[in-house]
């Protein structure tokens, strides 16, 4: 039986598997793809690392700094690997896996730690009406397409969805020669970070349709997408009539968000939180299921892999706690929600007997603020506040709050507001 | 010279050319796509209905009952999946359970078995999640799912392996009535002939018979916009249910599908372009207001999908299923709708045996197999079978499409099987690779070069449907 199966061998498994496995455990991790990195082996452009490294690296530039380590490590992993069943029976994890090589096996495990990333929204999911043509792709596809396979989708391209991925796209597929006709965003403000808008759009032209967008696909005789119809939209995100454009492309790209994939867990009796479409976890990273651990855009979507790695970190730092020093008593945990103008925040539980000097809070405003003070309430009394200026959707913040401020009963919610 | 032509493999020209194998004959079925079951068969709601609906005595009431009966020996011989679901037809106050009276009334007259009114407390014992307003369900426990593309590849497969032929991407271009046979031009090129000929061309039914003669009816295609939701919703529904019918055909429905998700729809909407299967903002708004009719806290968060469907409606009440007045040998399987996915199994020998009499002019083909080998979904075998077929092919081991745990041993017999498929939407309707929740984002890359590898083809040849759907513009690296 093993210490420590870690799910998932990009930022996020290979911080959490060093990081238990420099503690001594014996570590699994198990990859479905063939190389380690994951999504990172995709991003070849630059701005990862700044953070972690104070540096600037490529995507694979950045997955290498970890894979060198993983490996001096010798840490145990499996390549092309799919895991296809997670249950836990007395006390032990049992992962179910399929490869070519082995066939389908079963590991056991003590702790588990599910850093599978996320999958990107499709067009199914926010129901764009029209025609069923090809040359609608998400972003992500897309990129692989374009940096893993050397192979174009198309060449006049339109781009739904401000989303990071698709600014980056809109850059990529325009220095391969594409036409990039606009980026739609149905949101009155951007959801990619700051440094894309500018880097990817403003720099070579591409117009950004703020409160626009796609109403209709339209495909020509063969199938193959030939016209958009963009739209202004209104406060409830109504088509505004006689606003319409038609764009004639060959591919709509869709950059319209991402959502933690914890598939893997449907077996399991997990508590899902409707706002991160993910789990539930405490401030150590541990689900409701004890010993099972989620992190990295498996548990909610972050801008910067720097804050997949440091989290990831400390989900393994838990792992290690855990294994050590066996359970605290869980009974006794207090509630965290969002209150105003947050759209979500983790962890969604504190264990009062797993002591920290801080517990790192990350969370999103619902709108763009400025000057804007996160508040932290415990029965309505404010136990810690935070200065945070200006804060986006599009830009997870994190908190530390201080450990010996929460108080042993009632729960808590986290605000931000503007000092009027 | 063929003794048989039929144009068209949805559903129906499939099903007819299984029942036309078992005669010594000498059969071509013509598709002008490049797949069976890709425009009417392609998207609806894969219900066998009970019998509740249709005119007694009218050819939509008679093959549907049998068919609904024939079902269950196809799932034996051709390995179709079934689901017996049941269905529920909800009343919702006095007025409307008046209807389900006069719905009792055709039940009863179209012998449908096993039928019962329960109330609506009664019903939602049975389903929870079943609107609160709803009073009274006329329950049709025969009612039951199936999985619409199978059936065309099970009966086209099982007819191919019987002796006849099958040739996609042939558009019947021209039909010419030569002395005692039929010249058929395809492309605008190739020529074929044939004794007789079947028309089950679905919505373009009209046209076919428009190129010989004023055709006895006129199409006048519906359009049906459905919402998916994924299969983990599994268990919200396990009934089929109706609302009461109205002009608009049978409404706004759920349905459980066989491997999990649920259906909402269809709208119902007459379209001029026969082939414009467009969802629209009020199409799909109309499939929420009305779905929450039948039912409560229904997931509309999990939905994964949008489509909508054609149903070739014609200006006949009934299925058309003649020979044509004017030329001897050509027969009409005309105004195919609702239920025409039900009554498919009986459709073929009634078009065959009682309008046809193939039997009197040939003899039975004495290796005619009624039986087609399951296609083989490896993750859901036990675990003794897996083991088994693991030792034989190490490809059950490697898993493709995650959502919905398809392995790479199951693509390439989609590729290369009997009816085999070269296109990304060929592959998704042989074993469902991409239809789960991430829709492809995660193993179409996959399937590609799966493809690419399989045909020794690049995978810039590499279709997503048709032969013209390339889906990349070029490659970007290459050596100058």
């Amino acid at each position: 039986m093993k210490d420590v199966i870690v799910i998932g061998g990009g930022a996020g498994g290979l911080a959490a598997a060093i990081e238990t496995h420099q503690s001594g455990k014996d570590v699994l991790l198990i990859e479905r793809e063939e190389f380690l990195g994951g999504i990172l082996n995709q991003c070849i452009h630059n701005g990862f690392g700044l953070e972690v490294f104070k540096e600037e690296y490529t995507g694979p530039e950045y997955a290498d700094q970890f894979i060198e380590s993983f490996l001096e490590e010798k840490i145990d992993y499996l390549l092309d690997t799919t895991v296809i069943g997670l249950r836990k029976e007395n006390d032990v994890f049992f992962v179910k896996t399929s490869n070519e090589k082995n066939g389908i096996q079963f590991f056991r495990a003590k702790a588990v730690v599910v850093s599978t990333g996320s999958y990107e929204r499709t067009r199914g999911q926010i129901s764009i009406p029209g025609d069923r043509p090809y040359g609608v792709i998400t972003a992500g596809s897309a990129q692989r397409y374009l940096n893993i396979d050397g192979l174009l989708v198309g060449k006049k391209v339109f781009i739904l969805g401000s989303g990071d991925i698709g600014l980056i796209m809109a850059r990529r597929m325009k220095l391969e020669g594409a036409e990039v006709l606009g980026v739609a965003e149905i949101m009155p403000h951007s959801n990619g970070l700051t440094r894309n808008i500018v880097q990817c759009l403003n720099d070579f032209d591409i117009p950004l349709y703020l409160s626009h967008t796609v109403t209709e696909i339209i495909g020509d005789d063969n199938h193959r997408l030939s016209k958009i119809k963009v739209s202004k939209v209104d406060e409830l995100f109504k088509p505004i009539e006689g606003t319409e454009k038609t764009f004639e492309v060959d591919t709509l790209l869709l950059s319209i968000g991402l959502i933690p994939d914890v598939t893997i867990l449907d077996d399991l009796e997990v508590e899902i939180d409707q706002r991160t479409k993910s789990v539930k976890v405490n401030q150590a990273y541990e689900t409701n299921i004890e010993g099972l651990f989620v992190c990295g855009n498996a548990l909610q979507v972050h801008d910067l892999v720097d804050n997949v790695t440091l989290e990831s970190q400390r989900a393994g730092q838990a792992v290690n706690r855990l294994l050590d020093k066996g359970k605290g008593d869980l009974s006794r945990s207090i509630s965290l929600s969002p209150g105003h103008n947050l759209g979500y925040v983790t962890p969604q539980r504190i264990d009062l007997d797993f002591k920290q000097e801080f517990i790192t809070l990350s969370f999103r405003s619902s709108k763009k603020m400025e000057k804007a003070t996160c508040k932290v309430f415990q029965n309505d009394e404010l136990i810690f506040e935070k200065k945070l200026f200006f804060v986006l959707p599009a830009e997870m913040e994190t908190i530390q709050l201080p450990f010996d401020k929460i108080k042993s009963d009632g729960n808590i919610s986290v605000e931000l507001e503007v000092k009027s | 010279m063929y003794d048989f032509i039929i144009i068209g493999a949805g559903v129906i020209g499939s099903s007819v050319a299984k029942e036309l194998s078992r005669y010594q004959a000498k059969t071509l079925c013509l598709e002008k796509e490049n797949d069976v079951a890709n425009v009417q068969s392609l998207a609806n709601s894969a219900i066998i209905h009970a019998g509740h609906n249709p005119e007694p005595g009218s050819l939509k009431a008679t093959l549907s009952i049998l068919g609904n009966k024939m079902y269950d020996d196809w799932e034996k011989e051709l390995n179709i999946p079934l689901l017996r679901t049941g269905a529920f037809v909800a009343a919702h106050n006095k007025k409307e359970e008046k209807i389900i009276d006069e719905l009792l009334d055709i039940t009863k007259k179209n012998e449908v078995p096993e039928y019962m009114i329960l109330t609506g407390d009664e019903a939602r014992k049975i389903e929870p999640n079943l609107a609160k307003s709803i009073t009274k369900v006329l329950s049709l426990p025969t009612t039951k799912v199936t999985y619409p593309w199978e059936v065309a590849f099970a009966c086209m497969e099982n007819a191919i392996i019987n002796g006849v032929e099958f040739l996609k991407n042939k558009k019947v271009t021209a039909i010419k009535k030569q002395a005692d046979f039929f010249e058929i031009e395809v492309n605008h090129q190739e020529i074929y002939q044939t004794k007789y000929v079947i028309n089950a061309a679905g919505v373009a039914s009209d046209d076919i018979g428009g190129m010989i003669e004023t055709p006895p009816f006129k199409i006048k295609a519906r359009k049906g916009e459905y919402f998916v939701l994924d299969r983990r919703v599994k268990g919200f529904m396990n009934h089929v249910l109706y609302p009461l019918p109205s002009e608009r055909g049978k409404g706004v429905l759920i349905t459980p599908q066989v491997h999990g998700n649920i259906l909402l729809g269809p709208s119902s909407e007459y379209i001029d372009d026969k082939y414009e299967a467009r969802t629209t903002d009020e199409g799909l708004a109309y499939i929420k207001k009305h779905s929450v009719e039948l039912a409560d806290d229904i997931p509309f968060n999990m939905i994964i999908r949008s489509f909508a469907g054609i149903r070739s409606t014609s200006t006949c009440d009934d299925f058309y299923i003649k020979e044509s007045k004017n030329h001897k040998g050509f027969y009409y399987l005309g105004g195919i709708e609702s239920p025409g996915l039900t009554a498919a199994p009986a459709i073929g020998p009634y078009l065959v045996n009682d309008v046809m009499n193939v039997g009197s002019e040939f003899n039975l083909n004495s290796k005619y197999d009624p039986k087609r080998e399951p296609r083989l979904e490896f993750h859901r075998l036990p675990w003794e079978k897996q083991k088994q077929l693991l030792n034989d092919d190490h490809l059950y081991g490697r898993i493709v499409c995650k959502c919905e745990k398809i392995t790479e041993k199951e693509i390439i017999d989609a590729i290369h099987g009997p009816l085999g498929s070269h296109s990304i939407k060929g592959i998704k309707k042989r074993v469902r690779a991409g239809a789960g929740l991430c829709q492809g984002g995660y193993c179409e890359e996959k399937i590609i070069k799966i493809i690419a590898r399989e045909l020794n083809v690049s995978p810039l040849d590499v279709e997503y449907d048709d032969l013209q759907s390339k889906l990349f513009k070029e490659e970007t690296k290459v050596d100058e």
